[in-house]
Parts: structure tokens; C-alpha cells; sequence
């Protein structure tokens, strides 16, 4: 048990240190630094400033030395300043994380909440009109990227009926009614693709757990269908069906970026497309490596907790 | 797979099966490239005509679904878009097919710690949300045209890899390959006139799912800014244009909105149809020339 909970641990860290190296080599990959990109272009800049500004940045030490800085930072919980502004990168970050995380976190509940009572309705009869109209829901479900179901829920929930706002975002403590009527429409629009994986899933799970023989003993004994249902096939069908839920956390958190842009939210979505479009790599490089992170960690959190709920998934992994 | 057999695929017409004729998912995906690529024919006026003394019309005889801020034709800005929009698509799907099945194939074939590296690579890859990577590399490399379609053609190399790898795994494990191997066969001709037609249909439902991939990686990258620049267009560009006018037309919007989801939700039905059993059944009997092999 130790071994493996080591193994898997050490894994994610490998992982971890070579999403950073790769971030950080992509983003410094072609030559020219983002200071000259920056003020190259415009009017009297001169090489004594551009010099300046790209030793303060440190963009003029070796890769090595600068990755290193940047790791060492993290590690002490100082990730720099902005290249062009000043700020210190770890403030701006954590004024945009509460709403990306207040986000994500809703949009994975509403996904598992809207999931599980249909693929339950989807399994009782598989092949049933209500399967077919499920399955057809979720197939046109998928094919929504969460910002193009933004947009659309903005068109109908904003512009044609005023119900719902169309941009902004409070914080929760400020004024928590005000902050959920600012969620609903951002989190329904990443549900909307997640929702349906999840689906899709747990309806397979349960149809071979209804399948096997003992949910046919339990319904041999004389147990009613809900309790078939419900006590003895969706534990067993939940189970494996948890992978997904890291799964649909990462697609939520790459589906944010567009989204809060597009709901004009301050999260690390919206500040990653403003580095990006800065070319200030000092931030970018932290925002992705930081929700790259929340992935890894997701992802090892459920494979945890699946090894440890579930008996079947131990024997493969020692 | 489990998920494949139990999939809860639509019962298909066998009569329709027989006559052969494609999916009405593959037919709408045809006509929606061949109405972008036919633009200029299907277009009532170019898509950067203005006409300042009409913006924002209502759809008429003469602009179907009426008409921009500065008067321009919607219909005709929509295809035109879209042969930006699928050509970003194709480059890349295609660059992600052949890099994809080259590393995937190599790693199935030469195992060990090849294929430890070449996977562990793949994961590396896959652990940074597709979208962000776009925008890191954006960052890295700028957003003209070429280099979107290289940047999206890269990130989904990946997936293309870890598909081509598990496929290949499969059918070299078969008695036809070690038959191949034990007469003598070079692992190049075994590889690529024998395996590649087998594990076609998956590599085919996986580019189907990659295009549809790109089309969103396009789309969001040019929605806030990041990929096609106007006075290009694309369905990302029409997004956003559109969305500036949100309230003024909400048509405008929707109209990129919706042929970004017919095109994705035709890709995705398109790519689970390839990856029924049924289809590899097919492409194996297509494959041996046409021979039915009863059992």
C-alpha cells in the first residue's frame, strides 16, 4: 500500500517538474525577449532601456539560471514580477484564483448533479426512448466548446430575456447573492460539455453492473428496482466513474480560460490571456504551470480515492 | 474496449447500410466544406464589400442573414470564415496525423524504453490543458495563420500518438504479423502494408476527434484575440465581432456559433461511427480486397 501511494506521488511530481521545463522552454524557445517584442516597435525606446528593462527581468542570465530562479521562487512562495507592470506575480494571481476555483468547483457539482439522476433514467431501460433521447441531449451537449454555450446562454438568458447578468463578477463575500447570479450562466456553459461525459460513463458502468449476476441474485431475492438500482448497481458503477470526474476537472479548468473571458470574470483565465497577449511570461508561465498543477492534483487525489474505495482497481496497480 | 459494445449507439438503418449511402452525419460535414470552399460561388457579395448605409440589416433576399456593422454580407463573411476556419483545421489534423502515427507506431514497435520515453513525452504533453498550451505557444511564436495551424497540429499530436500506439500494439500482437516477421518480411513493408490499413479507421476516428479539437482551438484562440487577425476571418473572428454587437444583433453571434457546433457535433458522430466495431470490420475487409471472410 505505502509503495504504491509513493509510486503514484512520485509520478505526479515527476510529471509536475517536466510540465514546468516544458513551459518554460517553450515560452523561451524562440529568440528575442518579450522586451523587445514589447518595445521594439515603438518610438524612441533605445538599446540602453531595452537593456535595462531585460536585466531587471533577468532575461539576460543563462535558461538554466533563469529556470532555476523560477522554480526556487516558487518554492519560497515568490514567483517574480510582471515583466512590464511591476506587480508581484503571486498577488495578481491570488486576487484571480477565488473566482476560477469558485467556478470550476461549481461547474464539476452541477455536471455530477445533472449526470447521475439521467445516466440512473438513461440505464433503467438502455435502448428505451428515454435512453435515445438522453443519449441524443448529450451527443448535442458535447459538441458545445463552453464559450460558444456561453455566448448562446448570453444571447438567451441576457439579451432576449434581462434575467441573468451577462458579465461581471462579485466576490462571494461581498455579496453572495449577487456572486451566484454571476456563476449560473458561467458554470452552466462548462457544464453543458462536462455533464455529458460523466454521462456517458456512468450509464455504461451501471448497464453492466445491471447486467451481472448479482444484481440478478439481489432482484432474485425479491429487492425492488430502485433499490437494485440505486443500492446495489450505482456503487459499484460510481466507482470507476470517479476517473471522470478528474477528467471533467480538467476540462473545466482549460474550458474557464475562454469562458471568463467571455463573462468578463478576473480569473486566472482571463489573466493568462492577458499575459499571453502581453508577452509577459512571467506571468504566463506561473498561471499554467499553476493550473497544470491543480489538474495533476486532481487527478492524483481520484486515483487515490478510487484505489482506496475500490478493491477491483488494486490488483493492477500493486 | 467495454465502452464500445455497450455504447449506446443508434440503431442503424441496415437498408441504408447496404445501399451505401454515408451517414447523414458525413453528408452534412461534406456540405458544409463544400459550401466554404465553394464561397466565392455560393456568396452574394464579397466578404469585405461594406456598405455603410445598411448595417446591422435584417436578413433579406439579397443577404440571407443580413448584414454586419459596417454592412458587410454575414452569409458570405460565415464561408469565407470557414475556409479559414476548416484550412487551420485540415493543416493541423493533418500535421497530427502524420507525426501522431509515426511516434505512436515507433513507440509500439520498438518498446522498452523507447516507447517509456515516447509515452512519457505524450503525457507530459497531455498534462497542460490543451488551451493553455495554445495560448503559452501563441505567446512563444506569434499568431499568424502558419504558425496557428503548426501550434494546434502539435498539441494534438499527442493523442493521435497514444491512439496510433495502442492500435498498433494490437495488431502486432496478432498471428498475421509474427507470420509476416517469421517469413522474412521487412518491419517497415509488415508496418505499413499490412498494420496501417488494419488500424486506419481508428487513426480516422481519432483525427475525426482531433478536427473538432482544432476547430474549438481556433476558434477560442481567435475569439479573444490570439489566432486569426482580422481583416482575416475566420468563425473565431465572427465570434467576436459578434460578440461586441450582442445586443444590437444577436444574430451575428449566433450564426458563427452555430456552424462551429454543427461542425464539431458532425465530427464527433462521424468519429463514433468509425470507431464501431462495425467499421473496423469493414476497413479489414476493404483492406483484403474486398474479400468477405464468413466465420
Amino acid at each position: 500500500m505505502v509503495r504504491y501511494l509513493i509510486r503514484r506521488i512520485a509520478i505526479s511530481i515527476v510529471l509536475l517538474i517536466a510540465v514546468s521545463m516544458l513551459i518554460f522552454v517553450v515560452l523561451r524557445a524562440l529568440p528575442g525577449s518579450p522586451v523587445t517584442a514589447r518595445l521594439g516597435t515603438s518610438q524612441g525606446v533605445t538599446q540602453e532601456m531595452i537593456n535595462r528593462l531585460t536585466k531587471s527581468a533577468g532575461l539576460d542570465r543563462p535558461l538554466a539560471s533563469q529556470y532555476l530562479t523560477w522554480i526556487s521562487g516558487i518554492l519560497h512562495g515568490n514567483l517574480g514580477t510582471s515583466y512590464f507592470t511591476g506587480q508581484p506575480v503571486s498577488s495578481l494571481i491570488g486576487a484571480a484564483i477565488g473566482p476560477t476555483l469558485e467556478l470550476t468547483i461549481i461547474s464539476v457539482a452541477l455536471s455530477v448533479v445533472i449526470a447521475v439522476p439521467a445516466a440512473i433514467a438513461s440505464a433503467r431501460r438502455p435502448g428505451g426512448w428515454l435512453d435515445g433521447i438522453i443519449t441524443a441531449v448529450s451527443s448535442a451537449g458535447m459538441a458545445f466548446p463552453p464559450f460558444v454555450a456561453g455566448i448562446v446562454l448570453i444571447i438567451i438568458f441576457s439579451v432576449q430575456v434581462h434575467l441573468l447578468p451577462a458579465r461581471g463578477y462579485v466576490p462571494f463575500l461581498t455579496n453572495p447573492v449577487q456572486n451566484l447570479r454571476d456563476m449560473i450562466l458561467p458554470a452552466i456553459s462548462l457544464a453543458v460539455g462536462a455533464a455529458p461525459l460523466v454521462l456517458r460513463y456512468l450509464r455504461n458502468e451501471l448497464v453492466t453492473s445491471l447486467d451481472s449476476n448479482y444484481t440478478r441474485t439481489a432482484a432474485g431475492k425479491g429487492a425492488s428496482e430502485a433499490r437494485v438500482l440505486l443500492r446495489h448497481a450505482l456503487p459499484n458503477a460510481t466507482l470507476p466513474s470517479l476517473t471522470m470526474i478528474g477528467l471533467i476537472t480538467g476540462y473545466t479548468l482549460g474550458g474557464s480560460v475562454i469562458v471568463e473571458y467571455a463573462f468578463g470574470f478576473s480569473g486566472l483565465g482571463a489573466l493568462s490571456i492577458q499575459s499571453a497577449f502581453n508577452r509577459d511570461y512571467a506571468i504566463l508561465q506561473s498561471v499554467v504551470l499553476l493550473i497544470s498543477t491543480l489538474f495533476i492534483l486532481v487527478s492524483l487525489a481520484v486515483d487515490l480515492m478510487s484505489w482506496r474505495l475500490d478493491p477491483r482497481t488494486r490488483g493492477r496497480h500493486g | 474496449m467495454a465502452e464500445a459494445v455497450i455504447a449506446a449507439t443508434p440503431v442503424r438503418d441496415p437498408r441504408r447500410a447496404r445501399l451505401g449511402i454515408p451517414p447523414v452525419s458525413a453528408l452534412l460535414l461534406l456540405l458544409i466544406v463544400v459550401l466554404c470552399v465553394c464561397a466565392p460561388l455560393v456568396a452574394s457579395a464579397g466578404p469585405d464589400q461594406i456598405d455603410p448605409t445598411h448595417p446591422f440589416a435584417a436578413a433579406t433576399g439579397q443577404h440571407w442573414l443580413g448584414t454586419d456593422e459596417v454592412g458587410r454580407d454575414l452569409l458570405s463573411r460565415l464561408l469565407y470564415g470557414g475556409r479559414l476556419s476548416l484550412m487551420v483545421c485540415a493543416g493541423s489534423v493533418a500535421l497530427a496525423f502524420v507525426l501522431g502515427t509515426v511516434w505512436g507506431v515507433a513507440a509500439a514497435d520498438r518498446g522498452g524504453w523507447v516507447d517509456e520515453i515516447l509515452m512519457r513525452g505524450a503525457d507530459i504533453a497531455m498534462a497542460i490543458p490543451q488551451i493553455l498550451f495554445a495560448l503559452v505557444c501563441v505567446a512563444a511564436f506569434g499568431a499568424s495563420l502558419l504558425s496557428l495551424t503548426l501550434i494546434t497540429g502539435i498539441l494534438l499530436t499527442p493523442s493521435s500518438a497514444r491512439m496510433a500506439r495502442s492500435v498498433t500494439i494490437q495488431e502486432t500482437g496478432l498471428d498475421y504479423y509474427s507470420a509476416g516477421i517469421a517469413y522474412g518480411a521487412g518491419k517497415i513493408r509488415l508496418l505499413s502494408t499490412e498494420v496501417l490499413p488494419n488500424i486506419f479507421p481508428a487513426l480516422a476516428s481519432q483525427a475525426a476527434i482531433n478536427a473538432a479539437s482544432a476547430i474549438i482551438l481556433e476558434a477560442s484562440l481567435s475569439f479573444v484575440g490570439l489566432g486569426v487577425q482580422p481583416p482575416q476571418t475566420s468563425w473565431g473572428v465572427l465570434l467576436q465581432q459578434g460578440y461586441g454587437y450582442l445586443y444590437n444583433d444577436p444574430s451575428y453571434a449566433l450564426a458563427p456559433a452555430i456552424m462551429i457546433l454543427l461542425t464539431i457535433l458532425c465530427l464527433n458522430l462521424v468519429a463514433n461511427r468509425l470507431s464501431s466495431p462495425g467499421a473496423r470490420r469493414a476497413a479489414r475487409r476493404a483492406a483484403r480486397g474486398g474479400r468477405t471472410v464468413r466465420k
